[in-house]
């Protein structure tokens, strides 16, 4: 450990003062002419994305949206905006290239004339070389429902850093870029597209490094006592996260939609399977459940409308041996 | 605004919580702050009032997984402001770079033990630091203990002071807690009354049910399927949106 604080560079070649930016991994000595590497700090470089939304634009994206969805009804009227100010937030942004093989099969079942089925093994060999970028949050988002940069364009400028409160980088920067790579072979292994991988082999390149600091409008409102918080994206204004009371009535139209249409659609099933034996039958019923599942799904939690990445967000998902059931319903061949 | 020397001509320069790289003022000359031998004391302010933590609380109360009318039936006893105290070493372990956090104080408040740094502007704690007048929870767990037995080497240490409101509220007899992180606005519970599922899933089953044994039974006798039909779709909305109020 040393005992400074500050470190003052100087060119270890001739003592000369040395200046350096943030972001550059070499520098040029501009007395000896020695190229230097920079170990401090990773080579990691700032963006600071310039606000481009007031609080009159930030507002009016949250009034337009409670009138959105299934949204209280009387949101619009009872809703109360209480606080709206700006945030910078930090995110991770990593550039990477990833490069490989993938090597598997598909299995082709095919049904002829007689109505035997055969099923054949199509053999697949897929190059992977993709460019990819990847984005995660760099402190905790705790219920802000944020985790990735929302858009990758805006231009760029320091001069609001000192107005706005800016959120700190609380992650590792190897950890980001140990899940950079991670994803990036995620996304390379499902564009080759082979169903059953036999063998494969990936390279990732990691091409740049840098934090993203992205303005984030936080507006916060009530509805009977309760305080909610929604959020508005400060480049676009879009809205990018928040929570809204929902409405009983659509909850209730919702499971009575749900459960006729399901009903009907499991009865259409069922007399399809009885009277004509067809795989017609077996999809009637599958979709009957899965809109008796999905609507149930909205009757129970409804109540209140998320819309974000939030860690307590439940989310409908009826996986069987990992396949959805949506992706089960297009493998039936009907 | 923390202050070091300027090591080229020692003049004050002035830097924040997540300054790198800095100009000294006076000579300009570039500066690395260099952390891994000090111990900084960080604060992140409170963004929600006590009105807005008890709403958030109500927020959080009226969601679909607790008992039905929480947010207006619990009766809140106790509403404590507080700064909780966290350790946030960063080290390279094997050339990697790691976040470290680690308790700086026992408790048995919800939330607290799960260690991980709401997310939040920090602030350099110094005399100048304005608290809001929050308890300030005191560290019982010296920093040298973690030190000694912490993988790899230094890069920062920090003492990281979190906002929170406490709240303890009674409901049916029983008394619980929850903490409202007061920079994300995020409510940590570790047991809350739940709301049973039972009614909302007969109300649904049956009707679903009923609707396919009508279907089925529409293909033999149109006229009495669509009328049970009819029927069972003012029953299951009736139903289903009194179960949505009331339970």
């Amino acid at each position: 450990m040393s005992d400074r604080l500050s470190v003052g560079l100087n060119c270890p070649s001739c003592g000369g003062a040395i200046s350096v930016t943030e972001g550059e991994s070499t520098t040029n000595c501009r007395y000896c002419g020695s190229t230097l590497y920079i170990e401090g700090d990773n080579g990691v470089g700032t963006v600071v994305f310039k606000n481009k939304l007031d609080r009159d634009a930030a507002i009016k994206a949250t009034q337009v949206w409670w009138r959105k969805g299934f949204k209280a009804r009387d949101l619009k009227n009872v809703g109360t905006i209480t606080e709206v100010y700006p945030i910078y937030l930090p995110f991770w942004s990593i550039g990477t290239r990833v490069a490989g093989w993938v090597c598997g099969y598909e299995e082709r079942s095919t049904t002829d004339s007689k109505g035997n089925t055969r099923t054949e093994k199509v053999y697949k060999e897929e190059m992977v070389l993709q460019d990819l970028h990847y984005s995660d949050i760099a402190c905790d988002p705790g219920d802000l429902g944020i985790r990735s940069v929302p858009n990758f364009s805006g231009e760029a400028s320091f001069e609001d850093m000192d107005m706005i409160p800016t959120f700190e980088s609380t992650t590792s920067h190897d950890d980001a870029i140990a899940n950079a790579k991670a994803d990036a072979i995620e996304r390379g292994r499902e564009s080759a597209n082979v169903p059953n991988i036999t063998f494969e082999k990936f390279h990732v390149l990691v091409r740049k490094v840098s934090m993203i600091y992205y303005p984030v409008w936080v507006v916060r409102y009530t509805y009977q006592d309760r305080m909610y918080m929604a959020t508005v994206d400060g480049v676009t204004g879009r809205m990018l996260s928040g929570r809204a009371p929902g409405d009983p009535l659509y909850q209730s139209l919702a499971v009575t939609a749900g459960t006729s249409l399901g009903g009907l659609a499991a009865a259409g099933g069922i007399i399809t399977l009885i009277s004509f034996d067809s795989e017609v039958g077996i999809a009637g019923v599958i979709l009957g459940l899965i809109v008796f599942g999905a609507t149930y799904w909205f009757f129970r939690h409804g109540s209140e409308i998320v819309q974000g990445e939030f860690p307590d967000r439940k989310e409908l998902s009826m996986r069987i041996n990992g396949q959805t059931m949506m992706d089960r319903i297009r493998g039936l061949r009907i | 605004m923390a202050e070091i020397k300027c090591p080229k001509c020692a003049g004050p320069v002035q830097f924040d919580a997540g300054t790198r790289f800095t100009k000294c003022s006076y000579c300009s000359s570039q500066i690395y702050i260099d952390r891994s031998g000090a111990l900084f004391y960080y604060a992140i302010p409170f963004t929600l009032s006590e009105s807005d933590a008890v709403g958030t609380f109500k927020r959080w109360a009226g969601g679909s997984t607790k008992a039905k009318d929480l947010d207006k039936l619990a009766k809140i006893t106790k509403v404590a402001k507080k700064y909780f105290p966290l350790y946030m070493f960063r080290r390279l372990i094997d050339d990697r770079e790691e976040v470290l956090l680690e308790p700086a104080a026992s408790t048995v408040l919800p939330g607290l033990h799960q260690l991980k740094l709401p997310g939040g502007d920090l602030q350099i704690f110094d005399a100048q630091f304005n608290t809001s007048g929050a308890e300030m929870v005191q560290p019982d767990i010296a920093m040298t203990h973690y030190l000694t037995t912490l993988p790899g080497n230094a890069k920062e240490q920090s003492l990281v002071y979190f906002p929170i409101w406490e709240l303890e509220y009674q409901f049916k007899g029983n008394t619980y807690h929850a903490v409202v992180d007061a920079s994300s606005s995020e409510v940590f519970a570790s047991t809350f009354p739940i709301r049973s599922s039972v009614a909302y899933i007969a109300v649904s089953i049956a009707g679903f049910f009923a609707f396919i044994g009508e279907g089925l039974l529409a293909t033999v006798n149109l006229l009495a399927g669509t009328a049970l039909m009819a029927v069972t779709v003012a029953a299951v909305f009736v139903a289903s949106l009194y179960v949505a109020r009331r339970l």
